[in-house]
């Protein structure tokens, strides 16, 4: 028993890291319709955002506020320079897909020309491990809980109790029938980007803090991961990204605890592979929606 | 930062990069009589993802040595020694594509320093095909036994670390080890002999903890090897891994000695020291890596150059204790040196003279450095370069396993001190 619930304990950490990101990246696809591959980039590169703050502000907690308006600020930035001008030209949903891979790249590889290839790290307090019932867990992972325990709340109300949110779930359903009823759709994808990015800097910081050093290709590796995450929910859904982190993340954890480690990652896919053999549209969604990228 | 820069523009560095790689008819086979432009060494290592250190690291050593040459005057008309980078990131799918265009449009191709292991198996028989010397750094062990004529390796391989590891662990009073090793092939290398070498010697294997790398933590991990009870923990994995994981393990309460391979970076110790606090990291550091000097001729010339390249490394005494660093170094110069004793820059008349100026030898001048070995070869006379890893003594595979070093860590000044030296005697000894 011991074993499992440790395993639970850090399984909700690492599913608290994945749903702020897979939240942010399932929200912005559902209601744009672009898989942005370049979204662990923005994770990464508001990670060393909220490094360059701490020289500030020097608290990591502090920073991760500069961090979240520096991931939005990119990410609307991203769409409306990059992404709304191949849409408009007519680029597709695959070949947006490849775009965003290379914005990724070159996100990537700015934040290793200006950081170097070194290793970084954020700069805390000695850190004491807490009991807490069964569960043995850091002062800032209880902190990073709390953070998605939060987001995850917001989102909610968002979604379910303001015009913005209804407005989003709308555009995610139909996009030109949204417009026709009034709705604003150009400033509610602007938005979503906005809050996308957010997530995905709020993410960041807290990837980086919990794996303790970081390069321009950390977040990166953590892709797959959010994407496996947002597509076992149902894609494009919020709570089912939320679910899927929660899925992903008790998983690979008890799988490390009782098995082989080093295929805690695989134990996510094959999951990941044998809900949608079950429920090809994922957990949450009530059905498989074809999607395309309107004009 | 240019040569960062360039490494960044796709793999190939042309010339813009470097004055070496432009115009000409491109490819290998030597630089052909009238040609007197610079030779060139390519650094073909990741200069991205997760093993993004090594080819700074081996830049480091390749651009002292490229100044060592060119300060003497250059190689048989050839006035300038220069190196570029070409980034594998440390994947063959890249580095595949990067060594066929690397072969194909470099002029006055010498040599290259790599390949690591991650892209060893897909690159090293392309290059070898197009009569590409190799100063290889991978570890693996199946170039313990290889027909390759253009590989040449004078780093141990992993299968001596693990034996070096187990010969430590041994003295040091280690009984009972966890050896937790990342999944991926440079680091799995290491396990087989380290069990084998320390069973031998009456030690235990509490636990064998293969993990995935580059994961957003290990706390399972952490707690199986606890609950193992080691008494010692080997292991070898990348900074990030091992800042994330020794961070968790540190959060835990445990302080376990480690035994490390590939703890010496700069990079490794800055991300892990960071994880867990310096201090921490102090009292449980070991680390064992290929033998390194410290002082004598060689190293300080070694010093010197590596300082005097200062605008093409950045911040270049962090490579002066690097064992790799030192180790390209020596390549390159052996590489050089071997052009001179031939009397030619084509690779497939001197890649067989990279012996006759390294190995020792009855009646050889034993020299220091390039310019030693430049002046004794003008003299006639045979030599045997003793570079700043020490002797090499390439056999007919050619590798060279030099001795080993365990160092630990003072977080005052960075420093590795010195714990103990096993020469390469002692691992074949575990071996047999």
């Amino acid at each position: 028993m011991g074993t499992l619930a440790s395993a639970i304990g850090f399984g909700l950490v690492t599913a608290s890291i994945l749903a702020l990101a897979a939240v942010g990246f399932s929200l912005q696809f559902a209601v744009t319709n672009v898989l942005n591959l370049a979204f662990a980039e923005v994770m990464g590169s508001a990670g060393y955002i909220a490094l360059l703050s701490t020289h500030a502000v020097n608290n990591i907690w502090v920073a991760m506020v500069p961090a979240a308006v520096f991931g939005a600020l990119l990410s609307y930035g991203v769409n409306r320079l990059i992404f709304v001008p191949m849409i408009k030209r007519g680029t597709k949903l695959f070949g947006m897909v490849i775009v965003t891979v290379g914005v990724g790249l070159i996100i990537e590889n700015v934040i290793l020309a200006v950081a170097g290839p070194n290793f970084s790290g954020y700069a805390l307090p000695p850190v004491h491990t807490h009991h807490i019932g069964p569960f043995q867990l850091t002062a800032p992972q209880l902190i990073i809980m709390g953070l998605a325990v939060f987001a995850m709340i917001s989102v909610h109300l968002l979604l379910r109790h303001t015009k913005v949110g209804f407005a989003m779930r709308a555009i995610s359903v139909s996009a030109t029938l949204a417009e026709h009823s009034g709705i604003d759709t150009r400033r509610i994808v602007d938005l979503t980007w906005l809050i996308s990015g957010a997530l995905g800097g709020v993410a960041g910081v807290a990837l980086f803090i919990n794996v303790g050093a970081f390069t321009s290709a950390t977040a990166n590796e953590f892709l797959v991961v959010i994407v496996a995450a947002a597509v076992l929910g149902g894609v494009g859904d919020a709570y089912g990204a939320m679910l899927g982190a929660l899925v992903i993340g008790l998983t690979s954890e008890i799988e490390a605890a009782y098995f082989n480690p080093q295929y805690k990652e695989v134990v996510g896919f094959v999951v990941l592979v044998i809900v949608l053999l079950a429920r090809p549209q994922g957990i949450i969604a009530q059905v498989a929606v074809q999607r395309e990228i309107g004009r | 930062m240019a040569f960062l820069a360039c490494a960044l523009s796709g793999g190939l560095v042309i010339s813009a990069c470097a004055s070496s790689a432009s115009g000409g008819s491109g490819g290998t086979g030597g630089s052909g009589q009238g040609n007197t432009q610079p030779l060139t060494i390519a650094v073909f290592n990741p200069y991205s993802g997760a093993n993004a250190s090594y080819g700074p690291e081996g830049a480091s050593g390749c651009f002292a040595a490229s100044t060592a040459i060119t300060a003497t005057g250059g190689i048989l008309g050839h006035k300038t020694f220069t190196c570029i980078a070409v980034d594998t990131k440390g994947d063959p799918v890249d580095a595949v594509p990067a060594a066929r265009r690397m072969v194909a449009i470099t002029t006055n191709l010498m040599g290259v320093l790599g390949p690591s292991s991650d892209e060893a198996s897909a690159t090293a028989p392309i290059l070898n095909g197009a009569h590409v010397p190799m100063m290889a750094d991978t570890g693996q062990v199946l170039y313990d036994h290889t027909n390759l004529a253009y590989f040449w390796r004078n780093t141990p391989s992993d299968d001596f670390y693990g034996y070096a590891m187990a010969l430590y662990g041994h003295d040091a009073g280690y009984k009972n080890a966890a050896l937790v090793f990342g999944n991926d092939i440079s680091d799995q290398g290491t396990v087989p002999t380290l069990m084998k070498g320390f069973t031998k010697l009456g030690g235990h294997i509490a636990i064998n903890e293969a993990i995935a790398l580059d994961q957003p933590g290990y706390q399972s991990e952490v707690q199986r090897v606890i609950a193992a009870h080691p008494d010692v923990i080997f292991d070898e994995f990348d900074p990030q891994t091992a800042a994330t994981f020794f961070g968790e393990l540190q959060q835990a309460g445990a302080s376990i000695p480690m035994i490390s391979t590939g703890a010496q970076y700069t990079n490794w110790i800055s991300a892990v020291s960071r994880a867990m606090g310096a201090s921490n990291l102090a009292k449980i550091y070991h680390n064992v890596l290929g033998y390194s000097s410290a002082g004598g001729p060689a190293f300080n010339a070694y010093q010197s150059n590596l300082l005097a390249s200062g605008a093409n490394v950045p911040d270049a005494k962090q490579w002066v204790h690097d064992p790799f660093s030192q180790a390209a170094y020596d390549g390159v110069v052996e590489f050089a040196l071997a052009m001179l004793a031939s009397h030619s820059t084509s690779p497939a008349v001197w890649d067989s003279y990279v012996t006759k100026v390294s190995n020792p030898s009855a009646g050889a001048v034993i020299v220091n450095t390039f310019a030693e070995g430049k002046a004794a070869l003008a003299a006639g006379k045979t030599i045997d370069y003793v570079g700043v890893t020490g002797q090499a003594d390439y056999n007919s595979w050619h590798n060279s396993n030099g001795a080993f070093t365990v160092t630990g860590y003072a977080p005052v000044n960075g420093a590795l001190p010195l714990i103990k030296v096993y020469s390469a005697a002692a691992a074949v000894k575990l071996e047999g």
